[in-house]
């Protein structure tokens, strides 16, 4: 199952899921352009661009081992931060000016620790992340923020102003409103694009110069907005889950039948359902609002349950959904509660929900295809 | 309208169970007449009294809290409160015959690699056999695991009770500290709401002051756990010491007086070269978490046997704190929040950064004649053991042997007591240590 369109575009945002240093961003750095690593979704991206940096979600793409995190990590973590860690000690990430981590589960936070231990990378900082979103917490965030901003400003020797700051939000903006178009493209009967490639497009967003992948971007929704539609699937499915990066997973996935239309994933909805405050007249203030208060939540925000469990049934329902695939990467312990709750919600709505346990790195066809045929042929009939 | 939610019947015919049991510990213990028995006796009978408490506030139509030790609980007790850990069931259960069972039913809610404790207490709630509260007081940290379980059993049986949770900071400076002292104030009005009782500042005082000379009392134990040999083996000591300074006796009197009853009996014990361990005191460990509660019996007592080990200080038994300063609300608070961020267990090495495992393992194994380091790395703690290549290399910087067991604290089948007792006995054979 793929889309009809031959996209340029599209290719070079596959290309970018298959390495870490992909050739956009590799041409970025030759150029002598700056890259700074980010590890979650919380992670104000839009700062790091104002510094005339490339943010970059940290992922392990391509990694198969992880003999040099083992010597400080355990298996009870998860592998996800093994392999991630792992690439970090095998100079894989040696490009990065910076990284900057946030406190969004045990296992990422304890990442920075050994990081700047072990690795060499000039600018390693640590934000604390409020575990609630009230007021509160917004103030708490932007006094992070300042931090961050001191810390990026000191080590580069430059000054962030708020002109340079609205700049990099409006450009952010604008990825998220054309990563809904594309969404919005995907509530078709007939979507233009399947699931994994629709990951593809988000991951490219965090590994690529902003602007460039929004021209980009454009190229690919003028494509896909006159497209034949995907007609050879059986069901229509949502994906919730942490961190997802590999398209082939979906792939998997999809090949059985069952269209992936919608997500709550942290390289989904969670980074572009919503926007910053362009208007706002302190832009600290504003990114600290839409990271605390507007975007989707993730399970680590304690007073965030109702909201996320409500965000789930809503796309369920805007993007026709037939069932819900919770993934969870073994170890997880947020969204092994997650799921719980979330298994019971969907329960009394009737729409079914499918648990699956990942490892970052391996995929598991085997065992994948027949837990997705068996859930696909399910459902199936309901259509 | 009743002030006391609807108990499920099974929740309170086993926590009276749980009562006559600790009732018989105690009345096995009678014979001892000794000042250890009487010690030991007395953390029985504290623990019965808060089980008393709690079933006569339901009876009486009286509200009552669950909380967490790592909420400073002298606001409580200066309130009049009666709180109690729910984990404490968990705990109370944890010898019990049923409680394999009860694991497995936690394991079917949250399958097997969440902290068995956390998943013993949703089942305890889901399975309608833990006491439910007038509000619970959630806990944010140290762990994922506590933040999402509790949002999972507000998801479920205890819906209809009133939640609050303190949003707990990364950092431990004064910024940090401020945010927390105004999150306990929160706190403050919350239990006022659905208590109905108001904190008296006066009161405050009194407790705190009480407080800090019990805090006192337990670093002067402390003190006194340095001597070679260690007057106490872990039968009596820290995890005692913890749980009337932090839980069962804050800053009450009676927390005072088992303390000096607890340091004179260790003083005589020094004065007197009394070693606990039958063969003779040969290894000191500084085993760097909770004790395996399930199963202790399985190891302690080979450990000692077999090897002369004392487990001269635990991550609960460590005493970083520092007193609370009574001058007015604000200093209070300030402190409250200080000790209830920086100096609990488990919160203060596992909520932040790493710094403070190295920290505190370099202070205790100096101060106290460490022989070697044991982790046990309990399933549940995973950011501790994503910290054990820190913890390995700092040990070996300061010379002392480091081990990494992989278990859990509360279920024997996941590492056996002889697997671990395998790997103990390699390792303390590996360094040269208990040799007679």
């Amino acid at each position: 199952m793929e889309t009809t369109v031959k996209s340029k575009a599209l290719d070079t945002f596959k290309e970018a899921t298959e390495t870490i240093l992909n050739p956009v961003l590799k041409k970025w750095v030759e150029g002598g352009g700056k890259v700074m690593g980010y590890f979650c979704s919380y992670g104000p991206e839009e700062l790091i661009t104002a510094a005339g940096m490339v943010p970059m979600r940290v992922r392990a793409t391509g990694s198969t081992s992880t003999e040099l995190a083992d010597a400080y990590l355990s298996s009870i973590n998860c592998s996800f931060c093994r392999h991630a860690f792992n690439a970090g000690l095998s100079g894989d990430y040696d490009f990065l000016e910076g990284v900057l981590w946030l406190n969004n589960c045990d296992h990422v936070r304890r990442i920075y620790d050994n990081w700047w231990r072990k690795i060499d990378t000039p600018l390693a900082h640590m934000m604390s992340l409020p575990k609630m979103s009230g007021d509160t917490q917004v103030e708490w965030y932007k006094d992070e923020l300042v931090n961050f901003k001191a810390a990026v400003e000191k080590h580069l020797g430059i000054t962030i102003t708020d002109d340079k700051l609205r700049e990099a939000i409006k450009t952010h903006n604008e990825t998220r409103q054309l990563l809904r178009q594309l969404y919005e493209l995907r509530k078709k009967d007939n979507p233009p694009i399947t699931g994994a490639e629709s990951l593809a497009v988000v991951v490219a967003s965090t590994c690529m110069p902003r602007a460039e992948y929004n021209q980009m971007l454009k190229e690919l929704l003028g494509e896909l907005k006159g497209a034949e539609g995907i007609k050879d699937y059986q069901v229509r499915l949502m994906m919730i889950g942490s961190i997802l990066d590999d398209p082939e997973y979906v792939k998997v996935i999809e090949d059985m039948g069952g269209l992936v239309v919608t997500d709550s994933l942290c390289f989904g909805t969670r980074i572009c359902w919503g926007d910053v405050d362009e208007k706002a007249k302190d832009p600290l203030q504003a990114l600290a609002k839409y990271y605390i208060q507007d975007k989707p939540a993730c399970p680590r925000m304690f007073d965030q349950q109702v909201g996320r469990s409500n965000f789930v049934k809503d796309m369920v329902k805007e993007f026709k959904v037939d069932g819900v695939i919770g993934l969870r990467m073994v170890m997880c312990d947020l969204w092994t509660g997650e799921l719980f709750m979330t298994d019971k919600d969907l329960k009394a709505t009737k729409i079914p929900l499918l648990r699956l346990e990942r490892e970052y790195a391996v995929v598991g066809a085997g065992q994948l295809r027949t837990r997705a045929q068996a859930f696909i042929e399910s459902i199936g009939g309901r259509r | 309208m009743s002030r006391v939610p609807t108990q499920p019947e099974k929740a309170i015919k086993l926590y009276k169970d749980d009562v006559e049991y600790m009732q018989m510990m105690k009345d096995l213990l009678a014979g001892d007449t000794s000042e250890e028995g009487e010690i030991n006796r007395a953390v029985i009978q504290a623990v019965m009294d808060r089980s008393n408490e709690v079933l006569q506030c339901i009876e009486e139509d009286e509200p009552f809290i669950a909380s967490w030790y790592p909420y400073s609980a002298e606001f409580l007790t200066a309130m009049d409160v009666t709180w109690w850990m729910f984990a404490q069931t968990a705990f109370l259960g944890i010898e019990s015959p049923h409680v394999l069972d009860d694991i497995d039913g936690g394991e079917r809610l949250l399958g097997s690699d969440f902290c068995t404790v956390l998943r013993l207490l949703l089942y305890y709630v889901e399975a309608d056999i833990s006491p439910k509260p007038s509000a619970l007081v959630a806990l944010l940290h140290p762990c994922d695991g506590t933040t999402i379980v509790h949002q999972a059993i507000k998801h479920g049986k205890w819906g209809d009770i009133p939640m609050f949770g303190a949003d707990p900071p990364y950092w431990d400076d004064e910024r940090a500290i401020e945010y927390y002292a105004n999150e306990m104030r929160r706190l403050v009005d919350f239990v006022g709401e659905v208590t109905g009782k108001k904190l008296d500042i006066d009161r405050l005082r009194e407790v705190c002051e009480q407080s800090n000379k019990n805090y006192a009392l337990w670093q002067e134990y402390n003190e006194l756990r340095r001597a070679i040999p260690c007057p106490h083996d872990w039968t009596i000591g820290p995890p005692q010491a913890f749980a009337m300074a932090t839980y069962y006796n804050v800053g009450k009197p009676e927390g005072e007086e088992w303390f000096k009853k607890l340091v004179a009996n260790a003083e005589r014990r020094v004065k007197e070269k009394v070693d606990p361990i039958a063969g003779g005191e040969r290894i000191r460990v500084l085993w760097f978490d909770i004790l395996p509660l399930m199963w202790q019996f399985d190891i302690q007592p080979w450990m000692e046997s077999e090897w002369g080990v004392n487990l001269v200080m635990n991550m609960f038994g460590y005493t970083p704190y520092t007193p609370i300063d009574t001058k007015d609300e604000n200093t209070m608070f300030h402190d409250m929040a200080k000790r209830s961020l920086n100096d609990f267990p488990m919160i203060r090495q596992a909520r932040g950064v790493a710094d403070n495992f190295l920290s505190d393992i370099e202070k205790i194994v100096k101060d106290y004649s460490i022989d070697c380091v044991i982790w046990p790395g309990h399933m549940g703690h995973k950011d501790g053991s994503a910290s054990i290549g820190m913890m390995r290399e700092k040990c070996r910087d300061i010379g002392v042997p480091f081990l990494y067991i992989g278990l859990d604290l509360f279920d024997k089948r996941y590492t056996s007591p002889d697997e671990v007792k395998d790997i103990l006995s390699k390792f303390f054979s590996q360094h040269g240590l208990g040799n007679k």
